[in-house]
């Protein structure tokens, strides 16, 4: 099944077109990467997920079914999580308050609070802090954690990597290809080359708002990689 | 002097139950709400007509349940659309309303005082150690602690709390979580307004009703708000506390200028901490 599915889709902030007939998809048990530099518009394509951005033409399905009239909370009801660039945690909640939030659409499925705590057991040590009071590697544990509990078929990550110290975004790809070795779906959107490597098995590349490149991951060099995306 | 602190505590008691609505409204809309000293009074009239009809209960029941339900459609067709515009259009339109709750209730009633009898069977006094004081005045209190400890409870407690409390700091990030906010923000409308409604209600037996009764108490809640820290619950309670006993304190040793102390108390706070008592760090 086709979990997320752009085609020909153009999204603007008000009247500013940043998206120009964009189309991808993320099929079941796919690990897929959007590359890109700064300013390409690959928040973006969250964005228009969430409703932030406006679609203007151009079809969006999640799971194969189409979406209309989007609202931010469309995707997470649907089986969409998104952690969110730069995290987002809800600085007046609890690590455990935070997770709680997530669980939000109540979908059925194996996360929990006990389950995330399984995974990142510094989250369990840390439950009753704020959760903006954890270093930037715990935060971005949370913003996973919190992403799992609504049981999400696919799991969309804005940078992740931004921010952090390079043995923590090694052990972030170890949690990832973990949750895909058990079966998650994976949109990873990212800037480290390394870290699409170790998770994605397939890439598109953005640049100016539209795809420019896309391919599979086996057999590419690193280097060829960068070459691509510095299009 | 222990009848002057338990008044403070009753004016206090009032003040918060209003003034929580404010930032209730204020944390999930961004909307500073001045109607909310005619929802208030709104609620004090609600309640004199059923009271005329089923008693004292039936008063208070109707307030919340009127208000609240009028809260909802407000924020349906005002706050909601409010939120995209500029503070100053907010202020216009808030206050415009302010207006048109006061004609409506004058058109209805007319401009006469009219008195809000102490229901009979919580007229008379107590006595608390060597002073008498009105029953009245001690449900008053009691029924301001069962709306600390209600809300406290809910906000802390519940599900429904938990995403009120997500969305008043981060209404994007906890839609995005698949909440949905607007659902939201109209229930937490109309929980403040319903609760606007129940301290108009509550406060008709100790003051005349007329329709400007809104727009005085309507400046003291404002003060408590800002005082607190905008969006601060305990702030809000804090402030209420410290403004009632201030109010009272006030008229027994400087009459004068009792009306101006809430004042100089918030012109204080916002010198020494510009976010207020317990507001957030700006
Ligand atoms: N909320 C917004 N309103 C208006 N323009 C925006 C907004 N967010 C991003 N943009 C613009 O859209 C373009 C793409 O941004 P974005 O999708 O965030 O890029 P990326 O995630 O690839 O760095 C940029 O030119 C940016 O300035
Ligand atoms: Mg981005």
């Amino acid at each position: 099944m086709t979990l997320l599915q752009f085609e020909g889709v153009c999204s603007a902030y008000g009247s500013a077109r940043v998206l120009h007939d964009v189309s991808l998809s993320v099929s079941k048990g796919e690990r897929v990467a959007i590359l890109g530099r700064n300013g390409v518009g690959k928040t973006t394509v969250v964005n228009t997920c969430l409703g932030l951005a406006s679609m203007q033409s151009g079809r969006m399905a999640f799971l194969g079914r189409d979406v209309k009239a989007v609202r931010t909370f469309t995707a997470a009801r649907s089986g969409l999580s998104v952690v969110p660039q730069g995290r987002r945690i809800v600085s007046n909640l609890t690590v455990r308050e935070n997770l709680i939030l997530g669980g939000a659409p109540q979908r059925k499925g194996r996360w929990s609070v006990d389950e995330v705590f399984r995974l990142f057991p510094i989250l369990k040590e840390r439950a009753e802090t704020p959760g903006t009071a954890m270093s930037g590697g715990q935060q971005q544990m949370l913003a996973i954690g919190r992403a799992l509990m609504s049981n999400p078929d696919l799991l969309i990550l804005d940078e992740p990597s931004e921010g952090l110290a390079p043995v923590v975004v090694d052990e972030l790809g170890e949690t990832l290809v973990k949750l895909a070795s058990g079966g998650m779906s994976i949109l990873l959107i990212e800037q480290n080359f390394g870290l699409v490597h170790k998770v994605a098995e397939r890439y598109y590349v953005l640049s100016k708002g539209s795809v420019v490149e896309e391919g599979k991951l086996a057999g590419l060099s690193m280097e060829t990689l960068k070459k691509h995306v510095a299009v | 002097m222990l009848v002057q602190i338990l008044n403070g505590l009753v004016y206090g008691g009032m003040l918060y139950v209003l003034s929580v609505g404010l930032v209730l409204i204020f944390g999930l809309r961004r909307v500073v709400n001045f109607a909310h000293g005619g929802l208030f009074m709104l609620g004090a009239y609600v309640g004199y007509a059923a009271y005329g009809i089923g008693g004292f209960w039936a008063a208070i029941v109707a307030s919340i349940v009127v208000l609240g339900i009028f809260g909802i459609v407000l924020d349906r067709l005002v706050f909601r659309a409010l939120q995209k515009q500029e503070p100053m259009v907010t202020v216009l339109v808030t206050f415009g309303l302010l207006m048109v709750l006061e004609d409506f209730v004058q058109s209805v009633w007319g401009k006469d005082l009219l008195t809000f009898t102490t229901p009979p069977s919580l007229s008379g006094t107590v006595a608390i150690g060597a002073v008498s004081f009105p029953v009245y005045r001690l449900v008053v209190i009691a029924a301001a602690v069962i709306v600390v400890g209600g809300l406290s409870a809910w906000l802390k407690l519940s599900r429904a709390g938990l995403y009120v409390r997500a969305s008043s700091v981060d209404p994007v990030t906890t839609a995005m979580q698949g909440v949905d906010t607007e659902h939201l923000s109209a229930l937490v409308v109309g929980v403040g307004a319903a609760l606007a409604g129940l301290s108009g209600v509550i406060a008709a037996p100790l003051l005349a009703l007329s329709p400007s009764m809104g727009s005085t108490i309507l400046i003291e809640s404002f003060i408590v708000v800002v005082t607190g820290g905008l969006g601060s619950f305990t702030g809000a309670f804090v402030a209420a506390m410290v403004i009632g006993q201030l109010h009272n304190l006030g008229v027994v040793f400087v009459p004068n200028i009792a009306s101006m102390v809430p004042l100089i108390l918030m012109v204080g706070v916002l010198i020494w901490r510009p976010a207020g008592l317990l507001g957030a760090k700006a």
